[in-house]
């Protein structure tokens, strides 16, 4: 294991930013800590860090207990934070240089691996740039070469792509893919569920600073109840007709969009054709129909009764 | 050694990019020191004066005295003393015993008392009075109103020998993971806090004495003032109150969670206070506290330099230097001691 935590707690005064928080991260795995805004997700990885104390609790990394003077455990981990971390007087390769210069003493191979890291994150046409003169995805680009350059074994990836655009975003994407092939045991924490879905071998989603449900995201979304759903547009229905389709078997529920239902199945059998018989029956037209699986975002807001960006 | 040599570097050109650096270390003190001179225009350059001072009729003194080229001595009988004093005729009675009388406190007084006390000094050690080193330059070629431009100068630079106090706060800014992003970032590299305060101290001496450095160069050379006849003590003094600049910077840094541009508005507003109580906008308050309330001008760092500047380099006198350089020393391990307890605390309770 990893990273272990159990049953941490952690409170600013009256609020209780970690309640009874577990985790644990096996090695080589990207995890992702999915949650609102406000869940309690950096301050996971502060405790984590030995950044922040906490109420309770125990947190192992690698391990040993974490303490802020755990140099050996500190030289494996590297932290892409929230907010770029960076020197504002540093140029770009300045900043990489100096932060793998407090991991690898040997000049040639932190060349080498500042170079590597630069080329990497895409900033190799930047290197005398100053932060300030950098686009905001450029800098979250830099942001994250000074916390990989130095090869670590473990990495915290908090919320990094918060702000970038989608091109920049994609690339930072497919790099942490490739950190992890490249062996990289990864934390990561977002809020959107796209990136945990297509980055994370398991995800943890959080609220209130609880973890609610940890899996694979296929385990995740089977331990909901809905397990279809089937969107379709009629331009003209009445309220009766709604109510009669509530009344199909296996729907759970039914929300309303303009002229969009958005039916929402239980798990089962002929859903879809249950659907079409009752169109039929009822000689409605409708404009569009198509069926898909749940999200993420309905685990989430079964799990809470909310949205996630909620 | 190679650790600290490269967290030197680059701690050192972060902080020497840095705009605010630039302005507040380097350009302001050479902008203050031009306005100054441009308002004290020639006052450095007055006719040699004299002080008049008095003794008495039979004074054993009177003719070293008359030596002295800068004092009117003046023979009085004992009954015209408090007269003359209050009158402004003498700035000062010396009585057999080598004791000063006086009706007021300003410069005059001081070069007598500087005077007197070097006679003293020549009979403590059963030198023969005609002994007395006269080629002690009490006052060059200045009047009291240049003294007065002088010690509005010194003032000055004793304030700016203190303006490491901004790196100070920048180096322990961001060192602290509550306080800023990078900080964040450095607590959980391998990097030890001391290490990287110990570089950042380096850096915010060398660039500070650098600045300090060219302020000197600019006042010798540019504006052709010469400030200095006294090196050894007045380079010490400077130094030291670099120390204590930086050391008071990572005190401010350290023992409250303002944010930067807040410390940076009390490092303004510090040493701007010590500066003025140290006679920066005029002697009239330095000559004020001399009288009312001589502790708080005996303590006050800013003060002590000036003072010292003044008096190596002015009068020509040493003999407080040590002193001054001591109680600089004892701030600077004072400010230290209480900046450790503050960033002792290895974990915070939110960043």
């Amino acid at each position: 294991m990893v990273v272990k935590m159990n049953n941490v707690v952690k409170r600013y005064n009256e609020l209780i930013a970690l309640d009874h928080f577990n985790m644990e991260v096996v090695e080589g795995e990207i995890l992702g800590l999915l949650g609102p805004n406000g869940c309690g997700k950096t301050t996971a990885i502060s405790c984590i860090l030995s950044l922040i104390r906490f109420s309770k609790g125990e947190i192992e990394v690698f391990g040993q207990r974490m303490t802020p003077n755990s140099y050996d455990i500190k030289k494996k981990i590297g932290l892409v934070p929230q907010d770029v971390s960076v020197f504002d007087n540093l140029n770009v390769q300045e900043n990489v240089d100096y932060f793998c210069g407090l991991y690898v003493d040997d000049k040639k191979t932190r060349q080498k691996y500042v170079a590597q890291a630069l080329e990497f994150v895409g900033l190799m046409d930047y290197i005398k740039f100053y932060p300030k003169k950098l686009s905001g995805g450029l800098k979250r680009r830099l942001n994250i070469a000074c916390g990989i350059a130095h090869k670590p074994e473990l990495i915290f990836l908090d919320e990094p792509t918060i702000g970038v655009d989608p091109q920049s975003r994609n690339f930072m994407l497919e790099g942490i893919k490739e950190l992890n092939r490249q062996g990289s045991t990864i934390i990561y924490t977002t809020h959107y569920l796209d990136e945990a879905e297509m980055l994370c071998r398991r995800i943890i989603i959080m609220d209130n600073g609880k973890d609610l449900v940890t899996g694979t995201t296929e385990e995740l979304k089977k331990m909901i109840t809905t397990s279809e759903i089937i969107v379709v547009t009629f331009p003209l229905i009445s309220e009766e007709l709604i109510n009669e389709l509530r009344n199909l078997p296996r729907v759970i529920d039914i929300d309303t969009n303009d002229e969009e239902y958005i039916i929402k199945f239980e798990n089962g059998v002929n859903n879809l054709s249950n659907l079409l018989e009752f169109i039929n029956e009822h000689n409605l037209s409708y404009t569009s129909l198509h069926s898909k699986l749940p999200t993420l975002n309905e685990v989430f807001l079964e799990l809470t009764g909310k949205e996630l960006r909620d | 050694m190679n650790k600290l040599f490269r967290n030197c570097l680059y701690q050192g050109k972060n902080l020497f990019r840095d705009p605010g650096f630039l302005f507040w270390a380097l350009m302001y003190p050479i902008i203050l020191f031009t306005f100054f001179n441009l308002a004290f225009s020639g006052m450095m350059n007055y006719e040699p004066v004299n002080i008049n001072v008095g003794v008495k009729n039979d004074s054993q003194i009177a003719y070293i005295l008359k030596d002295i080229d800068f004092l009117n001595v003046h023979e009085i009988s004992g009954d015209e003393i408090a007269e003359k004093l209050k009158s402004g005729d003498i700035s000062a009675f010396i009585d057999s015993n080598l004791n000063l009388k006086v009706a007021g406190s300003g410069i005059n007084q001081t070069i007598i008392k500087e005077v007197v006390e070097q006679i003293k000094q020549t009979f403590v050690l059963n030198r023969p009075l005609e002994k007395i080193d006269f080629s002690v330059d009490y006052l060059e070629d200045r009047n009291q109103e240049a003294n007065n431009v002088a010690v509005t100068f010194y003032a000055l630079i004793a304030m700016v020998s203190l303006y490491g106090i901004f790196a100070g706060i920048e180096t322990v800014s961001l060192i602290q993971a509550n306080l800023s992003d990078v900080g964040v970032r450095i607590n959980v590299t391998p990097l030890k806090k001391g290490s990287f305060l110990l570089a950042g101290t380096i850096d915010a001496l060398l660039l500070n004495l650098m600045s300090n450095g060219i302020l000197l160069l600019f006042i010798t050379f540019i504006l052709r003032i010469t400030l200095f006849y006294e090196f050894f003590y007045s380079i010490i003094l400077i130094i030291m109150g670099n120390f204590l600049g930086v050391a008071l910077g990572i005190f401010v840094g350290a023992s409250n969670k303002k944010s930067e541009d807040a410390k940076s508005l009390m490092a303004i507003a510090i040493t701007l206070f010590l500066s003025f109580l140290s006679g920066l906008m005029g002697p009239w308050i330095k000559v004020m506290l001399d009288q009312k309330a001589p502790l708080l001008s005996r303590l006050n760092p800013v003060s002590i330099i000036t003072n010292n500047l003044y008096r190596l380099n002015f009068l020509g006198s040493s003999k407080s230097a040590g002193e001054g350089i001591l109680f600089l020393a004892f701030y600077c391990i004072v400010l230290i001691l209480g900046a450790y307890l503050f960033l002792r605390r290895k974990k915070y309770d939110s960043v």
